[in-house]
């Protein structure tokens, strides 16, 4: 992570950064994995909390980010609440985070739209049918990923940046002419994009595997999750709402 | 007909019992439990590694001028944990809270925890030895020191390390109550007794010890190494193998034994 005094991101060192994030969310992949379904997690209807009304998930992560605010994880430009309504200020000394990006598209936060593709397509595809009881711990481990997956997704300001500031000649009259579909064609990498989706595959195969002693067993079919989930969240939608969030700061980046 | 249905209504309600969260645990069973949890700490320690050491984190005057009691980490864990026990957490007797004092009950809806454990061997909680074994011991040996201002992020990973060591160490009761059921001849004259020597050396079993230590360390490379499409990168892990193996052998595998014995010494109670 950059500190305070470093204003220097690069295209390189963010990939880097992102490359690096792969192995978090995969890991978050593998431990939510670890539960079956437990909708009873998602349905309001069965969690009846006093005083509160959704379900034990939205409970948890609301609650989590109030204490999580307190503690100071949102004066970092690079976490994002997912329930920012009446979260509480930080109670800690701030620390100089660097003021890298534009002020205004700074506060994009589409948060919402990766919820909703959390729980209705991801989850799907990764946990197998059933319940065990562990509402609260199935609950725990949606906040890490969820939270993971958000980072990586928002990170997309920073690259956004580094990419205006490497060609600002190039983005600029497709800013002013708003011009989506140019800036989206501009910012695209597919050959990138394609390694991306590749090595994500190949990590989540290498740590979702048994491991043994016994090396004949190693990646013998014995896994912990499927590692074709992992190419899908890239492909599908972790590639795609990393560069909308691009497209939509680079829109905004001369206001 | 009815012999059919009633068999249907017996299979249905196996797997109502078996919803409640295991019921019957095994020597195996909680063996390959086990073994699942190694690649649960090995990624928290990874997770943990992303950070560096962040000591403000752990510092009461870094929050002395705040409203906040104690270190970041303190408010942190103990404000996480009343979420967590509200939501249920702590009736599943494999979790184990550091701060059980005034942990508020659940408010999530009743769910049937598993009746296994003997009931005065269940409330075994070494978590403050934990503590202090994870921050004056631990923490130093694989985190890089430095600063980079993400104290709630850290104190999260700190959590969930935490956490994943804890249940580990605590699942000792688990094996203990499986081991004694498997054998109570081999147990019960030794509890009496009190012979705590003789009850660590049935506990122990060498060999397995030994493949656990091995495993570890293999999978702290197999996870931690830097994945590419190019090459494999010999050479740097995200955590070294060797502290991985070490946390094993000197720690996690010895208090978890000492829970096992705590558990059984009690057994008869």
């Amino acid at each position: 992570m950059a500190k305070a005094e470093e204003n220097v991101y690069t295209l390189a060192s963010l990939r880097e950064h992102l490359i690096r994030q792969e192995d978090t969310i995969i890991y978050g992949l593998i431990e939510r994995a670890k539960f079956p379904s437990n909708s009873n997690t998602y349905d309001d209807k069965y969690a009846q909390i006093p005083g509160f009304s959704g379900s034990l998930v939205e409970f948890v992560v609301k609650n989590a980010e109030d204490v999580q605010a307190k503690a100071g994880r949102y004066t970092n430009p690079k976490e994002h609440p997912f329930f920012p309504e009446n979260l509480p200020p930080s109670n800690v000394p701030s620390y100089p985070f660097s003021q890298f990006l534009h002020p205004g598209p700074a506060s994009i936060n589409i948060n919402k739209s990766i919820w909703k593709m959390y729980f209705q397509d991801l989850l799907p595809l990764l946990a197998t049918s059933g319940d065990d009881g562990n509402y609260a711990q199935t609950a725990a481990a949606d906040l890490s990923l969820l939270q993971a997956i958000s980072s990586r997704i928002h990170y997309g300001k920073f690259v956004a940046e580094v990419k205006f500031r490497d060609a600002p000649q190039d983005y600029e009259p497709l800013i002013r002419a708003k011009d989506r579909e140019g800036v989206m064609k501009l910012l695209t990498f597919t050959d990138v994009e394609e390694t991306v989706r590749k090595r994500v595959e190949k990590k989540a195969t290498v740590f979702g595997q048994e491991v043994s002693l016994d090396s004949d067993n190693d990646g013998n079919g014995k896994r912990k999750f499927d590692p074709t989930v992992a190419s899908r969240l890239y492909k599908n939608w972790m590639i795609p709402l990393t560069k909308e969030i691009e497209v939509e700061y680079l829109l905004r980046r001369l206001d | 007909m009815l012999r059919f249905l009633v068999s249907v209504l017996v299979l249905a309600s196996c797997k109502e019992v078996q919803k409640m969260a295991k019921a019957q645990y095994t020597v195996d069973s909680a063996r390959a439990c086990l073994v699942r949890q190694e690649d649960t700490i090995i990624f928290a320690l990874i997770e943990r590694a992303k950070f560096p050491l962040n000591s403000p984190t752990y510092n009461h005057t870094f929050t002395s001028i705040s409203q906040i009691q104690g270190s970041l980490l303190h408010f942190f864990i103990r404000n996480t944990e009343a979420i967590q026990s509200k939501a249920g957490r702590y009736t599943n007797p494999e979790e184990i809270p550091f701060f059980p004092e005034n942990l508020p009950p659940s408010v999530a809806p009743y769910y049937p925890s598993s009746e296994f454990l003997h009931s005065a061997g269940a409330l075994i909680n070494i978590n403050k030895d934990i503590w202090k074994l994870y921050f004056h011991v631990l923490l130093p040996m694989f985190v890089a020191s430095g600063d980079d201002g993400n104290y709630a992020q850290t104190a999260a990973a700190d959590l969930t390390l935490l956490q994943a060591i804890s249940r580990r160490i605590h699942y000792g009761r688990f094996v203990a109550e499986a081991k004694f059921r498997e054998t109570p001849q081999i147990f019960e004259s030794l509890i009496r007794a009190k012979d705590r020597k003789a009850l660590m050396k049935v506990l122990t079993l060498e060999s397995i010890e030994k493949m656990v230590v091995k495993r570890v360390e293999k999978k702290a490379m197999v996870f931690g190494h830097e994945v590419s499409l190019e090459h494999v990168k010999e050479g740097t892990y995200k955590v070294d193998p060797s502290v991985v193996s070490l946390l094993y052998q000197k720690w996690l595998i010895p208090l978890t034994k000492n829970v096992e014995l705590e558990y059984l010494l009690r057994r008869l109670d």
